[in-house]
């Protein structure tokens, strides 16, 4: 009763309480003759309508692609920008019949265009601009991107004009400044556009730089005489004096250089404060982007050119601060530039063919046509011309079937369509008319010249880009060439091109590297080493790729001997003769090359070594990693540490990023089946030696008891140790043999007899082996006890496949026997994770505790 | 000057070299020109502190690897005459149509240069001492020799397809594949 009393106390005041609140909430509402009550939740659209159409816009653009990219018969035959196109068309038609399109969001309107949509695609070009080719080809992009669009401009205008006194047009007028207006905007070439369809089809990156080049630097041309023509057309032609001309064609300077400019300043600006940024790694990315787009708003707002400026932004900030900031925010920043890109450019296409479906649009049979051949024709001709006026300087000559691809690539799109949008109404009358002829001539280029590029592409057979993988000769090689060129540039006084990038590239050591970059460059040539640098992490990269269990057990094998080894930093050779051998052998599908692995890598202990304390002390060090596979690489020392974390994130890195894709990945055979094998006979003997007391333990299971030798000894019945001298020789030589060797090896955990008696630690591997090898039919018992090398079962790639599921738990319980064992590195290896907070880290950890458990 | 060289040069000389070379009659006299401005003693060969004496050449981090080339393969005892002058600058003539290419300016003979650049005691191999040697010109003093040496040995393993530890010309050019060897090496003599 008493309880009774209390809750029933409880309850009035409960309901005096929100009786209370009540009054209160009514009060703000401000609708005393609706009682009203309290919800739960509300229906708020209006609050967030904008963002959320923007935010939809994205999404839809994003599934698009996704879906696009799903059937390969379709992205095969159709460009992505026509099939957005469709589908923006699609969409439009739906929201017109909805009678949505009334609603701003929905429209490409030329705000969003210039301010939000087109920067990071512009950025993302300039960004990534192959330097070289563009300069070197600056003279005939030049040409093309201000001659070029003067001279289309003006035929384009004044044919369109001249037309309207035939009957072609069905009697509408046409005054001759809106004409030229017209001609502005509609005779640039499309950077948008010519991005999106010549990184489909792989053309050499001459003709690609020239095209592409063409469209970013006839920006300020065709802004400029837009804007002229424009302010000329509300002038009125009678009033026009000669300095308006004059000052016109000023103003084409100011414009260009002004960009030009403004971007260099703020892409020197921004390089600048990566040097301090070296405690705020994570703002890095932010500070390339803010900086590039404050260039271009910046240019906006003075109204010069802001194509240009954030071009030579993105340039200038390429160059420089890709040395300052840290490897991760490069990753990032990169990351961040393409995906921008990607979906601007995926909107951009959308919003054309949504915008397409509107009332504004005039049809004029005539007019639409004339402009689509006037397009086509005087593309060809003013490449035509321009082209053969620079071949007079060029060396690499342009072919016809260059300037073919030159003048069929030039696209027109929604830069175009969107100044056509813009157009004043009021000053313009036709502006229908001009808006629905851009539609048609950007359609036109992007439908039928975008499809059919490519197949002509092949058709003309015109030079394909070649895709190489950086090596460290070829690079020398064509250093080498560029001083010697420069030098006999100059012995023949004939100046050319080489000695002036010499020139600039001192210019550039001496001054701007020094003052813009962290860590000035004190060697002659940094490039050289970089690419050295480059190159053996992505061998690394590689290695690790194909044999993850391999890292643990090479270390171990460093403890024995004192040097630091690294199996990641082998070079390159080992893979090009095992693909090599590969590729020879193909067909059979089974040739894992142990031996000359095996061969290389022991005589490979001092190179090894050397290339380590390079790595070591040339690395970017700006500060300490997180190690994530850090396991056994505690024993090696401290100092061995922070190259192996580098090494360790970048394999996280490209666990994440740059998984590669199928074919890739199989492609490869040679490296992924030794490290199989590698994995398989090098385990055992990390097992047996990360004792506790890091004591060097009898090698019980070898005939060999230096552990140098430990990588040949298996191969010890058919190979006497060769000289470290003759590493090289010694692959090639038994290549042939090989095979056999490494097949056995392959076998040998799936036999479970002699060997594995006497090798107790085997029994681990084999649980694990033929779980993994589920492909392998037998277990063929050992014929010989000293050495289980002896069967022959081809491999599959399958088996090899077996690695990669299990490399985890492979990790897992190489963790096992150091992790409990190193108390004393175990904290500083920890510190470092929990700086970073790796997610994979964590993962990682939790995957070697558990194994723990498990043992 | 250019009226000056083109008089000291033989008319049937300069017809000469045209045909062989490929130069225009103009180039050639140009070069002529040049050649003279270069030889200040006025002796008729250029020699090693000539060359030396353009400051860009000075400065190049290979000029005097190049002027050793240059004075050793077509020169002789350390002269080098207009003719040999003019011989060696063939090579890097762009051959802009089949036709116009001469035994000088094919691609080989450029590989080949570029090869002589490395291999200076002429066994038609680079060894990894003279890849060594280059590579120091190339990269410069700061870097420790180990570090070099770790260098070398990764290219060297990368070329090297028969195990000598040596690249042969063959190796050499393999990599070059890739490479628009041809394009690079050459360049523009203005006429």
């Amino acid at each position: 009763m008493y309880q009774n009393k209390h809750s029933i106390f409880l309850i009035i005041l409960l309901g005096f309480i929100i009786h209370k609140y009540y009054c209160k909430e009514q009060t703000y509402e401000h609708k005393p003759n609706k009682p009203l009550r309290f919800h739960v939740a509300e229906f708020n659209f209006d609050h967030v309508s904008d963002v959320y159409a923007i935010t939809l816009w994205i999404l839809l653009g994003s599934l698009a692609k996704i879906g696009f990219h799903l059937s390969h018969r379709l992205t095969e035959k159709f460009p992505e920008s026509c099939l957005l196109i469709i589908l923006g068309l699609i969409v439009g038609g739906l929201l017109y019949v909805t009678h949505l399109t009334e609603q701003k969001a929905y429209v490409l309107n030329s705000d969003t265009f210039f301010l939000f949509l087109l920067p990071p695609i512009i950025l993302e070009a300039g960004y990534f601009m192959p330097n070289r080719p563009f300069f070197d080809n600056l003279g005939t992009i030049l040409l093309l991107a201000i001659v070029n669009t003067l001279f289309n401009t003006i035929c384009i205008g004044l044919t369109l004009w001249g037309f309207q006194f035939t009957p072609l047009y069905g009697g509408t007028q046409f005054e001759m400044l809106p004409c030229l207006v017209f001609a502005a905007l509609i005779s640039a070439v499309d950077p948008v556009a010519v991005l999106a369809t010549f990184s489909e089809i792989h053309v050499n990156d001459m003709l690609y730089i020239v095209v592409f080049g063409e469209s970013l630097l006839n920006d300020a041309v065709s802004v400029v005489l837009y804007r002229m023509f424009a302010s000329f057309a509300n002038i009125g032609q009678p009033n026009i004096i000669v300095m308006d001309i004059v000052l016109g064609c000023l103003s084409f300077f100011v414009v260009a250089l002004g960009g030009v400019l403004i971007g260099i300043i703020f892409g020197v600006i921004g390089c600048f404060t990566t040097k301090f940024t070296e405690h705020t790694p994570v703002l890095e990315p932010l500070i390339v982007l803010v900086y590039a787009y404050l260039a271009y708003l910046t240019s906006e707002m003075v109204s010069v050119s802001g194509i240009l400026a954030i071009t030579f932004c993105g340039m200038v900030m390429k160059q420089y601060v890709s040395f300052n900031i840290s490897k991760k925010s490069d990753a990032t920043t990169e990351y961040v530039l393409k995906m921008l890109s990607s979906i601007m450019e995926t909107i951009i296409f959308m919003f054309m063919g949504l915008s397409t479906v509107s009332d504004s649009h005039s049809w004029n049979t005539g007019f639409v046509f004339m402009t689509i051949l006037l397009c086509l024709v005087f593309r060809v001709i003013g490449i035509a011309i321009f082209a053969n006026i620079a071949n007079c300087w060029r060396l690499l000559e342009l072919t016809r079937i260059d300037m073919l691809i030159m003048s069929y690539g030039g696209l027109r799109g929604a830069i175009a369509f969107a100044l056509a949008l813009v157009l004043d109404e009021a000053k313009i009358a036709r502006k229908k008319e001009f808006v629905t002829a851009t539609i048609a001539v950007v359609f036109f280029t992007v439908f039928i010249q975008g499809i059919t590029i490519g197949p002509l592409v092949k058709l003309l057979n015109v030079r394909r880009k070649q895709i190489e993988e950086p090596t460290m000769s070829a690079k020398l090689t064509n250093r080498m060439m560029d001083h010697v060129m420069t030098c006999l540039e100059e012995i023949s006084g004939s100046g050319g091109s080489n000695s002036l990038r010499d020139r600039v590239r001192n210019l550039d050591r001496n001054y701007f590297k020094r003052w813009l970059l962290r860590e000035p460059p004190d060697r002659k040539d940094i490039k050289l080493l970089q690419t050295f640098k480059k190159i053996n992490t992505l061998t690394a990269m590689r290695v690790h790729d194909t044999a993850r269990g391999l890292v643990p057990s090479a270390s171990t094998a460093t403890v024995q001997q004192g040097i630091p080894e690294h199996h990641h930093l082998r070079s390159h050779s080992a893979y090009g003769n095992v693909s090599e051998l590969i590729a020879a052998n193909l067909p059979e599908n089974t040739v894992p090359d142990l031996m000359s692995y095996e061969n290389h890598e022991g005589e490979h202990h001092h190179n090894d070594a050397e290339m380590h304390h390079f790595l070591d002390t040339n690395l970017y060090s700006a500060r300490p990693r997180a190690a994530i596979h850090l396991r056994n690489q505690d024993e090696t020392g401290s100092s061995d540490d922070g190259t192996h974390a580098r090494f360790e994130k970048s394999y996280h890195h490209r666990d994440q990023r740059y998984l590669p894709t199928r074919l890739e990945r199989e492609l490869p055979h040679g490296p992924k089946t030794i490290s199989k094998t590698i994995h398989n006979a090098n385990r055992p003997i990390g097992l047996t030696n990360s004792s506790p007391k890091h004591t060097r333990s009898p090698p019980t299971t070898h005939q060999q008891p230096n552990p140098r030798s430990r990588s040949r000894s298996i191969a010890a019945h058919q190979h006497s140790p060769i000289p470290s001298g003759q590493r090289t020789k010694s692959i090639s030589k038994d290549s042939r043999i090989s095979p056999l060797a490494s097949t056995h090896i392959e076998n040998e955990g799936t036999g479970r007899t002699a060997a594995e008696r006497s090798r107790p630690w085997r029994h681990l591997s084999i649980t694990e082996e033929t779980g993994a090898s589920s492909s392998k039919t037998a277990n063929i018992p050992l014929a010989n006890g000293n050495d289980p090398n002896l069967h022959h079962i081809p491999l599959t790639v399958a088996d090899f496949g077996g690695t990669y599921t299990k490399s985890p738990e492979y990790m897992g319980e190489y963790a096992t026997t150091t992790k409990p064992e190193e108390p004393s590195s175990r904290p500083d290896v920890r510190d470092i994770f929990n700086k970073q907070s790796e997610d994979v880290s964590e993962q990682q950890d939790d995957g070697s505790t558990e194994s723990i458990t498990r043992l | 000057m250019g009226s000056n060289a083109s008089i000291m040069l033989q008319q049937e000389d300069l017809q000469n070299i045209c045909q062989q070379t490929g130069f225009t009659a103009k180039q050639v006299q140009r070069l002529y020109s040049r050649f003279k401005t270069l030889d200040k003693r006025d002796c008729g060969f250029l020699t090693r502190e000539d060359l030396l004496c353009i400051p860009e050449v000075n400065i190049n981090p290979l000029g005097e690897r190049l002027i050793d080339v240059i004075m050793d393969d077509y020169g002789e005892n350390n002269k080098i005459n207009f003719k040999q002058f003019i011989f060696l600058l063939a090579k890097f003539r762009r051959g802009r149509v089949k036709s116009s290419t001469t035994e000088f300016n094919t691609r080989d003979s450029k590989l080949r240069f570029l090869f002589d650049m490395y291999d200076r005691n002429h066994d038609m191999k680079i060894d990894r001492e003279e890849l060594l040697q280059v590579l120091k010109m190339m990269v410069g003093g700061n870097i420790h020799d180990d570090q070099i040496a770790t260098i070398a040995d990764h290219t060297i393993g990368e070329l090297d397809s028969d195990g000598d530890k040596s690249i042969t010309f063959e190796e050499f050019c393999k990599t070059l594949e890739r490479i628009d060897a041809d394009d690079k090496m050459s360049m523009k003599f203005l006429s």
